[in-house]
């Protein structure tokens, strides 16, 4: 049984999250494939929960971010969008900035 | 639900909006919309995201499965 709180430890304690259905090498929607293939793209260790895998993660999920759809996207512990807004910001290069802060942040502490 | 009842749907659930629908699958539930609004304007993208799924609504979570979701400012 997944909690809201449940959720948010796994958001905090992994710098680059993706919850989708699916798992890492077995999308089971294309558009977790996509945001999937674009966090892969960054060169960085991420994680992904699989909705699927217990069905109170996607109510938890849910109420954590006041977000409806999946896949939902995460740096250092905040919502950066769907693979919508991740592919924008993959293109216009904000992405890659976000994530190498998130990193060099992580590796000072 | 038709392309044409989810183009009324949002463009009357976001003022002054322009939307362009496709039907992703032809199957009445995958679509990918363009929103254009003066209202995006100032806002991020997940504020914005968050405007068309408001508008939306509980039809997100029901008769529609995916969407594909595009904004920006006229």
């Amino acid at each position: 049984m997944w909690t809201s709180e449940e959720v948010k430890n796994v958001i905090e304690s992994n710098t680059l999250v993706i919850f989708g259905k699916g798992t890492k090498f077995e999308p089971m929607c294309g558009f977790t494939a996509r945001a999937i293939e674009i966090y892969n793209s960054l060169g960085k260790p991420y994680e992904v929960v699989n909705i699927f895998a217990d069905e109170s993660i996607r109510g938890a999920l849910t109420s954590y971010t006041n977000w409806p759809t999946t896949p939902q996207c995460f740096v250092a512990g905040e919502m950066i969008g769907g693979s919508d807004i991740v592919a924008e910001m993959l293109n216009s290069g904000d992405l890659q900035k976000k994530v190498d802060a998130a990193f060099e942040g992580a590796e000072s502490n | 639900m038709t392309d044409s009842e989810l183009k009324s749907i949002l463009e009357n659930g976001i003022d002054d909006s322009t939307v362009v629908v496709r039907d992703m699958t032809g199957t009445m539930d995958h679509f990918e919309v363009e929103v254009v609004s003066p209202l995006f304007a100032g806002k991020s993208l997940i504020e914005q995201h968050k405007m068309v799924h408001a508008a939306v609504g509980h039809h997100l979570t029901t008769t529609i499965h995916a969407l594909k979701i595009t904004t920006r400012t006229p």
